[in-house]
């Protein structure tokens, strides 16, 4: 069986989301993510990155359990209710996002679902840029601590620093965004609004068995729950 | 920006184009290939014709590789990459796929089509992007200092594929190029842009030469068969460095006689997470048991390819990452307090503590901008370690003025960085690097952009500092200015000591 | 010479106005790129401050301003019908595959900002670009992110929680992406980054004025 297209895989990462109202209890929470783990795991494929995307989305219910804990009434169920329907909708996108491919996910954008070819390019070209401009933000942080303003501490220099960042990794981007399109319309972009795709976009059984799993998801908290037990 | 430029191109005629910067080659270039609207501005007016018609409406035709390999990447694999041209004329699938392993056959491309373009070498790149506009069927290549920021055998693969590839194809060829050595022997044709954008000088290149030599070095041209220029030193009493609190209290100053090591790396070991994305264990090793140091007086001068672990040996130095294993000590003195105990690792201090003692000038030169206009960002970094205030305002104002004059940007005090050239940009860095006087001065090629004159005001500068007392460490493409500087060399060979 | 400007063959037609030129397209997707990485950074922080919310109360609203910039910027620098939706999309989207602590529902909280930063910029018709109409959008924005977490986020709270939640919302949203967007879109126009653009040209006009 060949592997799950990106636009399946996205289709479980969101579709739990719909489940995740209906989890109203710790009981649901608990039930739910450990179907959620084997419905999906399987197709996990980087187990140290998932982890660390979990990672977010734990620290967030513990967050979200106290401060309605404390603001909601005191209520221990509804609280840890609270906390699980983050990892119910966090699970799926941890173990899923790894899978998704930028390009991939381009190819079936305007293949698939017809979205103008365009701006799915841009998308596409931009989100390559990711580690560029990752490498840019670090040499922008370097070059403000070599020069003397570092952020050592204070939340507010901590903040500024953040935004002087910002904008100077905005500015060299720009400049090289510049480039860029000059080096895309030599190439005949600029009259590409009909244009074909060198990578296709099949949707196989694997990804109706996905996208299945996903509607699954969305409905146990709902009915299938409250009919098994 | 260009004026009344005329220039008719027989077809598989071989052009180099010439000019001092800002001259407007590249602008020249976009117009040569229909491409003006897309990311200049201004009044344009004129037309370029391509066998009578005009190019703008035949997409392919002509083809552009730009000084930034990464500008021309657009696809996450080599295929994907070579195919983008072919997608947007709607080139069938099959057909797309015949063509590019075609072309990544004929060109002789180093890696299959699934490889990873962020996985290529600049040099790599390039060849891509030259493989890009093949594909089409480019008749015309523009070609705008393509190795420019490449190192010197990655240069040469470069312009020994364009020069295959072009020669049995016909293809015409119009080059930019700082340099003209290496192109000479390939080109037909030399034309000459001078200062306001109009040709000045237009035939065969050694005639050419012969009789616009001097003209071309004073515009600031490397010509070949001219040695490098005589550094422009600067008096070194406002470049040296600036004592620090403890020694300037009890009346110790610090000598230049030069010799002791200020900063030393030993047997350190740098790792790197290969991508932002990716957590599979794609670690790195960008240095390996490396052993540097800079001495007082002192040029260390590193060097080696693309990719050799030269930026991160720089950056150690400078105290901006800490190294995975070794040590990077300071010497003792030079430490700042910590409870009465003085600490010996760069990068562990505050920032306006390693400002005060170490400077370090990035590859990336605007990324380093940090004021509204050139004379803030020039006394920034004296104000943030304060240096910028009471009796010490003159002294620096005299250090700013001076260092700025020398490196030809006086006439730019109240422009902003952002304004400048990528040349500017480049010594506005070096100039902010040495008007607070730090102990060590780190600069990522210094020198790449630089024209004749600008280089050697920017070699003068770091052997004026040297001299006075700072101790200097240098990663360089440029072998020129690391002999010119006397360095003490250091070759790095993935990451090890070559 | 005369100073008339001359429509050339070197004038590339760009066909309908309504038609996105290859670098407004690539810059609206570069701005969201470059927010989607500096949310990821602020919302680390975030999320390594766990007792902020619980702390703050309502007037955690206040911190979520920076979320909805992206938007507001691309509005401004581009002024075309999609600009502030597709960045503020795409910065959802890239934070994502960084790492968030709302996993996808970040990419749903990104379309219903940005969708608010659009509507204001559609309600002047595309022709204004001044700060309260940058404000406007922060705002909006804010509006649109509140009616996304009215059911996800907010079911356990009480009434007076969602409101004064709503109210430090939409004032962050006005002058954090609001008014904060309209100064740094200014300042960027001063480097000369965005000279292509009908901002940076705008800023260009005015200096030369």
């Amino acid at each position: 069986m060949s592997s799950p297209g990106p636009l399946s895989l996205l289709a479980a990462c969101l579709l739990p989301v719909l489940g995740a109202f209906a989890v109203d209890s710790a009981r649901v929470g608990l039930w739910g993510v450990g179907v959620e783990l084997v419905a999906l795991g399987w197709l996990a494929r980087d187990p140290r990155r998932s982890v660390k995307l979990l990672a977010f989305g734990i620290l967030a219910a513990i967050s979200i359990f106290v401060s309605t804990y404390l603001y909601g009434g005191r209520h221990l169920d509804e609280s840890a209710a609270a906390a699980l329907r983050i990892v119910y909708i966090v699970l799926p996108a941890a173990l899923l996002t790894p899978v998704i491919q930028p390009a991939e996910l381009g190819d079936h954008l305007a293949q698939r679902l017809h979205l103008p070819s365009r701006p799915v390019v841009a998308a596409v070209v931009a989100l390559q840029r990711i580690e560029s401009i990752g490498e840019q933000w670090r040499q922008v942080q370097q070059a403000r601590r070599a020069r003397g303003l570092g952020p050592d501490n204070g939340v507010v220099r901590r903040f500024t620093g953040l935004a002087s960042t910002a904008f100077a990794v905005l500015v060299v981007s720009m400049r090289h965004t510049a480039s860029t399109a000059v080096a895309m319309d030599a190439r005949g972009f600029a009259a590409a609004t009909q244009r074909t795709w060198a990578g296709p976009a099949p949707w196989g059984w694997s990804d109706s068995i996905v996208l299945g799993l996903g509607i699954g998801l969305s409905l146990f908290p709902w009915f299938l729950f409250p009919w098994f037990f | 920006m260009l004026t009344q430029v005329s220039l008719s191109i027989p077809a598989g005629q071989r052009v180099l184009l010439a000019g001092p910067s800002g001259a407007g080659k590249s602008t020249l270039l976009r117009a040569m290939a229909g491409l003006l609207l897309t990311a200049d501005q201004g009044d344009f007016s004129g037309q370029v014709l391509l066998d009578g018609d005009d190019v703008a409406e035949t997409p392919g035709r002509v083809g552009l590789l730009q000084q930034d390999p990464l500008a021309g990447v657009v696809a996450e694999t080599v295929g994907r990459d070579v195919a983008f041209g072919l997608e947007n004329l709607s080139v069938q699938r099959d057909e797309i796929w015949r063509r590019v392993a075609g072309v990544l056959a004929a060109t002789a491309f180093p890696y299959p089509s699934g490889h990873p373009t962020a996985a290529l070498s600049g040099g790599e790149t390039q060849r891509l992007a030259l493989a890009g506009s093949l594909v089409l069927g480019a008749e015309v290549l523009l070609l705008d200092e393509p190795t420019s920021m490449l190192d010197v055998s990655s240069a040469q693969v470069v312009r020994d594929a364009v020069r295959r590839e072009t020669v049995h194809r016909g293809t015409t060829l119009v080059v930019v190029e700082h340099h003209l050595g290496p192109w000479l022997d390939f080109a037909d044709r030399l034309v000459v842009l001078g200062r306001g954008g109009r040709i000045v000088a237009d035939g065969r290149p050694d005639e050419v030469l012969r009789r616009e030599r001097t003209t071309l070095a004073s515009e600031g041209v490397w010509v070949p068969g001219l040695p490098a220029p005589e550094p422009n030193r600067i008096d070194e009493g406002v470049v040296e460095p600036w004592p620090l609190e403890p020694f300037t209290s009890t009346g110790v100053r610090l000598g230049n006689t030069g010799g002791a090591a200020i900063v030393t790396a030993s047997g350190i070991q740098v790792r790197r997470q290969a991508h932002l994305t990716g957590g599979r264990g794609t670690q790195i090793i960008a240095l390996d048991d490396v052993d540097a140091a800079l001495h007082r007086g002192r040029t260390l001068g590193v060097t080696g390819a693309s990719g050799s672990g030269k930026s991160t040996l720089i950056a150690v130095l400078a105290g901006l990452l800490e190294p995975n294993s070794g040590d990077v000590m300071c010497a003792e003195h030079l430490g700042p307090l910590r409870r009465r105990r003085r600490e010996p690792r760069p990068w562990k201090w505050r920032s306006a503590e390693l400002a005060a003692r170490l400077a370090w000038v990035p590859q990336m030169a605007e990324s380093g901008v940090v004021s509204s206009t050139v004379f803030d960002e020039v006394m920034a970094t004296s104000r943030a370690v304060g240096r910028g205030e009471g009796s010490d305002v003159a002294r620096t104002h005299r250090r700013a003025d001076a260092i700025l004059e020398t490196l030809g940007l006086s006439h730019l005090r109240d422009a902003s960085p952002y304004h400048l050239s990528g040349g500017e940009q480049r010594r506005l860095m070096v100039a902010a690097a040495l008007v607070h006087g730090p102990h060590g001065l780190l600069l990522d090629e210094p020198t790449v952009g630089q024209d004749r004159a600008t280089w050697a005001a920017v070699v003068g500068c770091i052997a004026s500092a040297q001299s006075a007392g700072a101790a200097a460490g240098l990663a360089s493409h440029d072998l020129e200015a690391v002999t010119a500087l006397d360095a003490d060399p250091l070759r790095l060979e993935h990451g090890r000591i070559g | 010479m005369n100073s008339t400007r001359i429509t050339s063959p070197l004038l590339r037609p760009h066909g309908s106005p309504a038609r996105w030129r290859t670098i407004e397209l690539l810059t609206a997707a570069i701005i969201g790129v470059v927010f989607g990485v500096a949310y990821w950074g602020y919302s680390s922080t975030y999320t390594a401050l766990p007792g902020l919310k619980a702390l703050t109360g309502p007037f955690v609203g206040l911190v979520n301003g920076p979320w909805l910039i992206a938007g507001v910027i691309s509005g401004l620098v581009i002024r075309r019908v999609g600009a502030a939706f597709f960045a503020e999309v795409l910065a959802a989207v890239v934070s994502t595959q960084l790492g968030t602590e709302w996993g996808w529902t970040t990419v749903i909280s990104g379309v219903v900002q940005g969708a608010g930063a659009e509507l204001a910029f559609a309600i002047f018709l595309f022709r204004r670009f001044t700060w309260p109409v940058a404000a406007l959008s922060g705002a909006l924005a804010a509006v649109g992110g509140f009616c996304y977490e009215w059911f996800t986020w907010l079911p356990g709270f009480d009434l007076e929680y969602k409101l004064g939640y709503l109210g430090a919302f939409v004032i962050s949203g006005a002058l954090v992406a609001g008014i904060g967007g309209w100064v740094l879109t200014a300042a960027l126009a001063r480097t000369g980054a965005i000279d292509a653009l009908p901002a940076g040209q705008e800023a260009a006009r005015h200096n030369a004025v």
